[in-house]
């Protein structure tokens, strides 16, 4: 339709809208509006047509001043589920998500939005999705929340239970769970995410036999498509099992050695620019903390760190590590303990030992409660995140300086957190509440 | 699990049902199936496109999402039987043209169905785990069009046959059968299953066919040259109509084929063979077979390893050709020959592969050692061009003789049996002034040195060195002695270094007096200027010029050697010496003695003595007459000594001592320097280590090698290991 019109006219549940060909397309040839504009439908069309559609004009103006601007501006008096509505019908839904909310930044969050559960116990895990989405562990139950954060059909594996969920994409979830003694089950499985249905179940195999396990902890590393899980089965099946992300195939299997607990591990972490996985073992699931990065390729710890030797004479004021997130920017694993003390480890070097930030103690800290939620750490883009009873601290640059806490006041410690899909869940450990945070749009100017 | 790409989730809209028509469902498909109708009979422009889609989106949304699919397939399926028969129905060469035609439209009418579809495809199918629309039209055309009974078969006898007629020298239409290969290629792995898979099949029959054809009515090279067009013909077909990945599959077929099936006999073919083509020097063809055989496994390596054995053959009888053993400079000539001749077909045929020069170096390496004389041959190459071969010929030019002989020298195993005798002809060439170039000797020394290292040269550049001091001394000399020597002999004196210079243990001789007085003075002058020095006469090495008055007053100029002239001289005062006589006199050694006498008695035109009885050899009772009726036209006479250019077997032997007798150091010196490091070693790693260290000079025996052991143990360098005697222990 080259110069042919660049005026389009719509008459949309009455309303005239007039905008240009270019406006449209914004929309692209895969949505309704696309469609409707294409040559194949417009092959005896008089000049200056009309086109009707029968939809809500109110929205169909924020739509199109989406399409216009690239800027999503909902009114007050619109529901966002409206919105959502007419934004799937025109097949604009994905536009409409993407101009949601901005690029994440740590310290430009702000809380978007707090959904209470309906859980009847204590979270487990919160995991983000890679499109905004997320799911919440509790007990042997999975919620899974898009992005608009609608609840989907709940998912479970054999109600077990969960020990960690994750997401292989926006519509496919894993979730390990325990083995019930005797049973036989527990296991894994990917689950789709809209509708709860179990896609697949994953085996291990011992000398050919299926065996029975406990999944643990997750970890995938989407370049090489896979997926890995610690694993604890009934014989000697201890480890870390691999998991090929598309056929579902158990690939390798790196039993545990004799210094190094895999099969209990609490924390895996795909490391890209190593190609090395790191396995934390951490207190209080085992008395000494073990970390170590594994490579398959060499099938072998090729670098390890335990506090084993230093807690001989183990009291309780120790300072423990609880929790552990590789930095590959600094080419550094960060720990925390239970003074909410940050600590680094060297992987360049072998010998070397935590060291503890003494910075973290100027903040004021509070003396550890009965209800309060061991820390977790994570990190995104070059910011550390560390929560710390009930808010999340946020460290920056190459000192890891304190520079936001996110908080509010109710809702009891933070148990969990995720990063992902641009947003920053939080599961709260009292009412079964996560919060989603989010950084805004860019300012206009 | 890699179905599932990025979806979008689904809304579950209006939670409240809405009461609807229970025919409302029935009566919207029914519009949305005559739209497709309409679609598919070109009739769509009476089709409201806004209309539709809200119809499709109802059906979703009053959950008859599944109606609507089913619908859609039943509808399509319809269409596409018809299709089919159309397509069946098309006579000879229009059923391609038909299919094409027919499958232009269904894409059309698929991307206008998929977007009256497009909110059942976001929604409804990922949901229910079904096909997208568009995945779907495709599946629904390759099952009831592709796989049709009816025109599975006939599409793929008819590409196949329409490749064959091409393959034959028909023209085709390429266009269409673009487009059809491309209709394969979009509906995913048709194009391999169905299509691929026998055209390979088809290809192979045809190319081994053709092969066996060809093989018994060409020769070598017209085959190769048929092999490569039909494979340009091949790769031009699949960028013309095929598949870009097909190449690779469909070149192997035909490398496999027309090459690798008959490599050997290709090769070795009865006067055309590759033999042929090295000898004849066919650079088209060899490239040719270079190019082709190198796209099969071990194509590359048969070649090399023809090309090898007919080098090592013909370089074996070259060096041992008794014919070539005769004119060492011509044997030379011939090797240079061979080599430019293999660096030409292999720069300009084989792609100057590293794997090929390799091998032309070992194929040389190997034949040029069979022969225990190359060495010397060599080097009296370089004797002959240096003496005169170079004369008039550019700077640049000499230096690309000088290497291509330092090339040769590369191939030798015995290096130092090639410096023994470029020391000896050096020193002939200097001392009897014979040289042409000293840029081109000095240009050879720099080469032998960059090549072999400091001492390999030194003592060549030691005899360069007294060269020069000889004519300063010389110099010094006579403006010392200017007052008294009146018209006495003159004399030129070259001074030479000791173990420079290959000097034989030289029975002195009775020089004439005239001589005697003159290389005193001269003894007196050198040893007055350099104290602690000795000097000895090397009266085998000399020249001397003399002039003789023969009968009739015919005066000449004799061009002799020391000892000739020492002869000569003797007949100043008698006109009948016997062998007897003159032995005496001048205690001239037996050998060199008759060898002397050989060159002024029986030499035609050069016979200044006469013999009687006259013969050609000089037996002890034969008696020597001034030849009073010498004539000549030349006013210089130059007479030469008998002597074989190149060395006699006892020579050879004599040399070969002093080698084997010089290599005893080195073998010592590297024992030693080897076990300084290592301290223990045992027997075999000493002689490899020992091997390797010393081959850039030569190759030491084994047995030697051990022989030197045994002799260092007892001057108490090493000793054996008490406990294991294979192990050398060294004694610091």
């Amino acid at each position: 339709m080259a110069g042919r019109k660049c005026r389009v006219r719509f008459n949309v549940g009455g309303k005239i809208f007039e905008t240009t060909a270019t406006t449209l397309a914004n929309a692209g040839r895969n949505s309704m509006l696309g469609a409707l504009l294409d040559e194949s439908w417009n092959v005896r069309q008089p000049e200056e047509a009309e086109y009707f559609i029968d939809r809500n004009p109110a929205c169909f103006a924020v739509l199109l001043d989406l399409l216009r601007t690239g800027e999503l501006h909902i009114p007050p008096n619109m529901p966002e589920k409206l919105l959502f509505r007419e934004a799937l019908f025109y097949g604009l839904l994905d536009k409409v998500r993407a101009a949601r909310w901005g690029a994440f930044d740590g310290n430009r969050l702000h809380l978007a939005s707090s959904v209470s559960g309906r859980a009847p116990g204590d979270g487990t895990a919160i995991r983000a999705g890679p499109e905004g989405g997320c799911c919440v562990a509790h007990g042997s139950m999975v919620h899974v929340y898009d992005w608009m954060l609608e609840a989907h059909p709940p998912i479970s594996l054999d109600f077990q239970q969960v020990n960690d969920v994750g997401y292989i994409d926006a519509g496919s979830i894993v979730i390990t769970a325990r083995e019930r003694l005797g049973k036989g089950d527990g296991g894994m499985g990917v689950f789709s995410a809209s509708t709860g249905e179990l896609r697949h179940r994953f085996r291990v195999t011992h000398y050919d036999q299926v065996k029975s396990f406990t999944a643990g902890a997750l970890s995938f590393s989407n370049a090489d498509r896979k997926i890995f899980t610690s694993c604890k089965g009934r014989c000697n099946e201890y480890g870390i099992a691999v998991w090929d992300q598309d056929t579902g195939e158990q690939v390798d299997f790196f039993y545990e050695q004799l210094d190094c607990s895999l099969g209990d591990a609490d924390k895996l972490q795909w490391l890209d620019a190593d190609k090395c996985l790191m396995v934390a073992t951490l207190f209080p699931r085992r008395d000494t903390s073990f970390i170590g990065l594994l490579d398959f390729r060499a099938k072998g710890v090729v670098w390890s760190w335990s506090d084993a030797n230093a807690s001989v004479s183990a009291s309780l004021d120790e300072k423990r590590v609880l929790h552990a997130t590789a930095v590959e920017e600094t080419r550094s694993i960060c720990v925390v303990n239970q003074y909410d003390d940050l600590g680094f480890i060297d992987l360049r070097s072998h010998a070397g030992g935590v060291r503890w930030s003494s910075r973290s103690k100027l903040m004021n800290r509070k003396a550890p409660n009965e209800e309060s939620c061991y820390p977790k750490l994570a990190t995104h883009d070059g910011q550390l995140f560390c929560s710390m009873n009930d808010g999340i601290s946020v460290f920056c640059g190459p000192e890891w300086v304190l520079t936001s806490t996110l908080r509010r006041s109710f809702g009891g410690s933070i148990c969990d957190f995720s990063i992902g899909g641009d947003r920053l869940f939080a599961l709260h450990s009292e009412e079964n509440v996560f919060d989603v945070w989010e950084t805004p749009s860019s300012p206009i100017i | 699990m890699s179905a599932q790409k990025r979806r979008t989730f689904k809304i579950e809209a209006f939670k409240h049902r809405v009461e609807i028509d229970p025919k409302y469902a029935e009566r919207t498909w029914k519009v949305l199936e005559h739209a497709i109708h309409e679609i598919y009979n070109h009739n769509a422009s009476g089709l409201s496109f806004e209309e539709l889609y809200r119809n499709a989106y109802n059906m979703v949304l009053h959950k008859y999402g599944e109606k609507l699919y089913s619908g859609l397939v039943t509808t399509m399926t319809g269409h596409l039987k018809e299709i089919a028969k159309s397509i069946e129905d098309a006579q000879g060469s229009l059923f391609l043209e038909e299919l094409d035609r027919k499958w232009g439209e269904h894409n059309k009418a698929l991307q206008m169905i998929r977007d009256i579809m497009m909110y059942m495809d976001r929604t409804f199918v990922p949901s229910s785990g079904r096909t997208p629309v568009h995945d779907l039209g495709l599946n629904l055309w390759r099952d009831n069009i592709i796989h049709s009974s009816k025109i599975q078969s006939r599409l793929l006898d008819t590409l196949l046959d329409l490749i064959h007629r091409e393959r034959k020298g028909e023209v085709i239409n390429r266009g269409l059968m673009r487009n059809i290969t491309k209709m394969l290629m979009d509906l995913g792995p048709v194009y391999q299953e169905d299509f691929e898979k026998p055209f390979l099949e088809v290809s192979a029959s045809f190319y081994s066919g053709e092969s066996q054809q060809l093989i018994e009515c060409c020769d070598c090279g017209e085959y190769l040259r048929k092999a490569e067009k039909r494979l340009s013909e091949e790769t031009e077909r699949v960028s013309h109509y095929l598949d870009s990945g097909s190449e690779v599959k469909i070149t192997s077929v035909v490398e496999g084929e027309m090459i690798a099936n008959h490599m050997q006999r290709l090769v070795h073919m009865e006067n055309s063979g590759l033999v042929n083509m090295l000898v004849d020097d066919k650079y088209e063809d060899l490239a040719r077979m270079y190019n082709l055989f190198r796209r099969v496994t071990d194509g590359l390596l048969m070649i090399r390893d023809v090309m090898t054995l007919h080098l090592r053959e013909t370089g074996r009888q070259l060096v041992s050709d008794p014919e070539k053993l005769k004119d060492p400079v011509d044997f030379v000539q011939h090797l240079l020959d061979e080599k430019d001749k293999y660096d030409l077909i292999i720069s300009k045929s084989f792609n100057n592969d590293k794997t090929f020069q390799n091998a032309l170096n070992s194929s040389f390496e190997y034949f040029i050692n069979l022969n225990n004389r190359s060495p010397e041959f060599i080097s009296l190459y370089v004797d002959d061009k240096l003496r005169k071969g170079l004369k008039g010929v550019s700077e640049e030019d000499v230096e690309v003789v000088l290497d291509k002989v330092m090339m040769l020298f590369r191939y030798l195993q015995e290096k130092d049996v090639f410096e023994k005798y470029y020391k000896q002809h050096l020193a002939k060439r200097l001392l009897s002034g014979k040289t042409v170039s000293d840029d081109a000797e000095r240009s050879m020394i720099v080469k032998l040195k960059t090549e072999c290292g400091y001492q390999f040269t030194s003592k060549l550049e030691g005899m360069f060195t007294d060269m020069k001091t000889s004519v300063d001394t010389l110099q010094g000399f006579y403006a010392s002695q200017h007052a008294e020597i009146g018209d006495g002999p003159t004399l030129a004196v070259q001074v030479l270094t000791t173990g420079s210079w290959p000097t034989q243990p030289s029975a002195p001789c009775n020089l004439p007096t005239e001589i005697i007085g003159i290389c005193e003075k001269f003894r007196t002058y050198y040893l007055g200027t350099h104290t602690g020095r000795r000097l000895t006469w090397q009266t085998n090495m000399g020249t001397a010029d003399i002039k003789a008055t023969f009968g009739k007053a015919q005066k000449h100029e004799l061009n002799v050697s020391t000892y000739q002239m020492c002869i000569l001289m003797l007949f100043n005062s008698v006109d009948r010496l016997s062998y007897k006589e003159i032995e005496q006199a001048t205690e001239i050694p037996a050998s060199d003695l008759k060898r002397c006498l050989q060159s002024l008695a029986c030499v035609k035109g050069k016979n200044v003595l006469r013999k009687e009885p006259m013969s050609k050899d000089i037996a002890e009772d034969d008696a020597f007459y001034f030849n009073d009726k010498f004539t000549s036209k030349f006013i210089k006479v130059k007479i030469g000594t008998v002597a074989a250019q190149k060395e006699s077997e006892p020579e050879k032997q004599e040399t070969r001592q002093r080698v084997e007798e010089d290599r005893k150091p080195q073998i010592e010196a590297a024992i030693v320097r080897i076990m300084k490091s290592r301290r223990v070693l045992d027997h075999n790693t000493i002689v490899t280590e020992v091997t390797s260290q010393l081959q850039s000079r030569f190759l030491p025996n084994p047995v030697v090698i051990k022989k030197r052991i045994e002799s260092l143990i007892e001057r108490e360098f090493l000793e054996r290991d008490k406990a294991d005697r294979k192990l050398y222990r060294y004694l610091a």
